[in-house]
């Protein structure tokens, strides 16, 4: 004991190897348990699949309100969810769905039941507009313009997918 | 109000001191060294904890818990085993003095006199004596409960036929199955009884996932095989050949 | 700064006693394993307790994904096991760690009986000891209904059948148990409740008395 300062004492010592197996023995423990609470978080998104909804030759430059299902699964519980899709062509003959999930609290809009504002998407809820290609109009409440649904087209058949936000735009 | 002599204070609170309270021991009065409880001895409790912890999760990695397949209520002939710490008292019901009339001396009197006798052991047992050979009769009592639970549980796991327990429970997946098809009509009047109605199985083997071929099939249907008795089937050589065919290829879906 | 936050509490709260009450006693040699390689016979109580804890909280942690309806019961269950991180292990624990908490406790109980421990003073501790035996059946009986398998129905209609041949308030004990007339939804949701908060809160319950007469009377001497 010739250096008070650092000489760790027996005491200290089995201190010191008490919090050690004490902090081994909860690890141990919880270790299994908070990766299992915490699985949600971890899980691997999986892409959606693309679901047929129209004929592409249906397709017109109005927009039509088109419902269609995709399924579900959340954890045990495997489902179909409703979706609807707003879809046309724009000027340039490209197709567009749109999702009507307002992106100002989640209401659903509707095209074109404003004699107000004619051709634009309107909300009831809070009076949020976009115009036809789903860009809000400033000055209502919405923040982005509505989300647009991931297309494919293949044998002639309209597929959508999951809907994403625009950004910007 | 009374104060001073014989009060005993506790915080703002004075208490009659009645001094009746057998303190206990310090334990430096006993015989041999003493070890502080922080940190030594528990140091070493925690040791042994935590050799436990590795010990039981490798059990848990190991074995999977069990898992039969989902509860279905209108299932006819499932045969029910308890946990293994009641598998005494399920053998203890299988006997002729404790079950049928008798019912209640297995399932309440024994169970309620042992456990009336547990918790009251401090008053039966009252001597100053605690070393287990001093102390003749407790001492046999307890030990010769302890063997008849060990044997009980003895008895009732070589007697229970584990294999069918096992294919009783198994979990199987559903398959589609034609149940308009002279096929199915056959299985449903010969089979279904103890195979179940979607060959999930019940009494019997589930049929789902065995990958059987005909031949098999019709021999089994006739002359039995393993705990299924001969001459279960009961129709014609041709209705046999349908049955086996239906039979083979849902057992290889 | 533990140090500063540890003292700035007991300058208010004055806990030093709490914990120096508990940690401070000299733990005799007979009960000492490292002494006398017989004493780890008085393990057996530490382990009990350190199994209830894992009880506990995988219990807790099952709970985030257990669902008491019978639709729902043993695909939530399956689902836990077979599909979510680390289920295997967390469910295992539940599972083999109540037979190991049985086990430990008949064992723990065993020692007390013949080293004589439940005579005078201790009457009362031996009791509560008993009923925490009682308790914890009762958790293994009422959790092994909660998977909603097969095993769990048909020897929960067993166990309740038992129950019913008790005189007089037998098929009276069995409907509160049961909830309904048959072994179904109601009773599945009672199960849960028993399992999960009554029984638990009286175990709690029960330990606490159990720790604080073994800090009042200490540990009985050396045979």
């Amino acid at each position: 004991m010739s250096n008070k300062e650092h000489d760790v004492t027996r005491r200290q010592f089995l201190n010191y190897t008490l919090m050690g197996v004490g902090g081994f023995m909860a690890a141990g423990m919880l270790a299994p348990m908070v990766r299992f609470a915490i699985d949600p978080l971890l899980r691997e998104e999986k892409g959606g699949k693309m679901v047929d909804v129209m004929a592409v030759k249906d397709i017109t430059t109005e927009p039509v309100r088109k419902t269609f299902s995709v399924d579900r699964v959340d954890g045990w519980h495997k489902f179909k969810e409703e979706k609807i899709a707003y879809i046309f062509k724009d000027d340039n003959g490209k197709i567009i769905a749109l999702s009507p999930v307002c992106t100002h609290l989640g209401c659903t809009v509707a095209w074109n039941d404003d004699p107000a504002h004619p051709n634009q998407f309107h909300c009831p809820c809070h009076g949020g507009r976009y115009t036809k290609t789903g860009i809000n109009v400033p000055g209502t409440p919405p923040p982005e313009p509505l989300h647009v649904y991931e297309t494919k087209v293949k044998n002639g058949r309209l597929y959508l997918g999951e809907e994403k936000p625009r950004g910007g735009a | 109000m009374h104060r001073g002599k014989g009060m005993k204070f506790v915080g703002d609170s004075r208490v009659p001191a009645k001094g009746k309270f057998i303190p206990p021991k310090d334990y430096s009065e006993y015989p041999g060294k003493t070890e502080a409880f922080l940190p030594n001895f528990l140091l070493k409790e925690w040791m042994v904890g935590a050799v436990f912890l590795i010990g039981f999760l490798i059990l848990t990695m190991s074995d999977p818990s069990p898992l039969e397949k989902e509860a279905d209520p209108t299932s006819s002939g499932y045969i029910p085993l308890p946990d293994w710490y009641f598998l005494f008292l399920y053998q203890l019901l299988k006997y002729p003095y404790a079950s049928g009339d008798y019912k209640i001396i297995g399932t309440v009197i024994i169970p309620g006199l042992a456990a009336i006798g547990l918790l009251l052991a401090p008053w039966l047992d009252r001597g100053l004596e605690r070393r287990p050979i001093k102390r003749p009769i407790a001492t046999s009592i307890m030990l010769l409960t302890v063997v008849l639970m060990v044997y009980l549980t003895w008895e009732s796991s070589v007697t229970h036929n584990w294999e069918q327990s096992e294919q009783q429970g198994k979990i199987v997946k559903q398959v589609e199955i034609d149940k308009s098809s002279k096929g199915y009509q056959l299985y449903s009047q010969n089979c279904a009884g103890c195979h179940g109605q979607n060959l999930e199985g019940g009494v019997g083997p589930a049929l789902v996932g065995k990958n059987l071929n005909p031949a098999i099939v019709s021999s089994m249907a006739t002359k039995g095989g393993g705990n299924m008795p001969p001459g279960v089937f009961k129709g014609s050589k041709q209705e046999l050949d349908v049955l086996a065919k239906f039979v083979s290829d849902v057992s290889k879906k | 700064m533990f140090q500063k936050l540890y003292d700035w509490i007991d300058e208010r709260l004055d806990i030093t006693p709490l914990w120096r009450d508990l940690a401070d006693h000299e733990v005799p040699e007979h009960v000492n394993p490292a002494y006398h390689f017989s004493a780890f016979v008085y393990c057996f109580g530490g382990l009990t307790f350190f199994t209830i804890v894992i009880q506990i909280l995988s219990g807790m942690f099952l709970t985030m994904y257990y669902v008491p309806d019978i639709n729902n019961a043993w695909d939530s269950v399956y689902y836990l096991q077979n599909d979510v991180a680390y289920g295997q292990i967390v469910r295992g624990m539940h599972h083999w760690g109540a037979s190991v908490t049985i086990v430990m406790v008949f064992l723990h109980a065993l020692r007390v009986f013949f080293t004589g421990a439940y005579k005078k003073p201790r009457e009362l501790n031996w009791i509560v000891g008993v009923l925490l035996f009682f308790v914890i059946l009762g958790l293994g009986f009422t959790g092994y209904l909660l998977p909603w398998d097969m095993k769990a129905l048909f020897a929960t209609k067993v166990g309740l059948q038992i129950a019913a041949s008790f005189p007089i308030i037998g098929d009276w004990i069995k409907l509160l148990l049961q909830g309904s007339d048959i072994v179904g939804a109601q009773t599945l949701a009672r199960f849960f409740a028993i399992h999960v908060f009554f029984l638990p809160a009286l175990l709690m319950g029960l330990m606490a008395a159990h720790f604080l007469m073994i800090r009042r009377q200490g540990i009985s001497g050396p045979l």
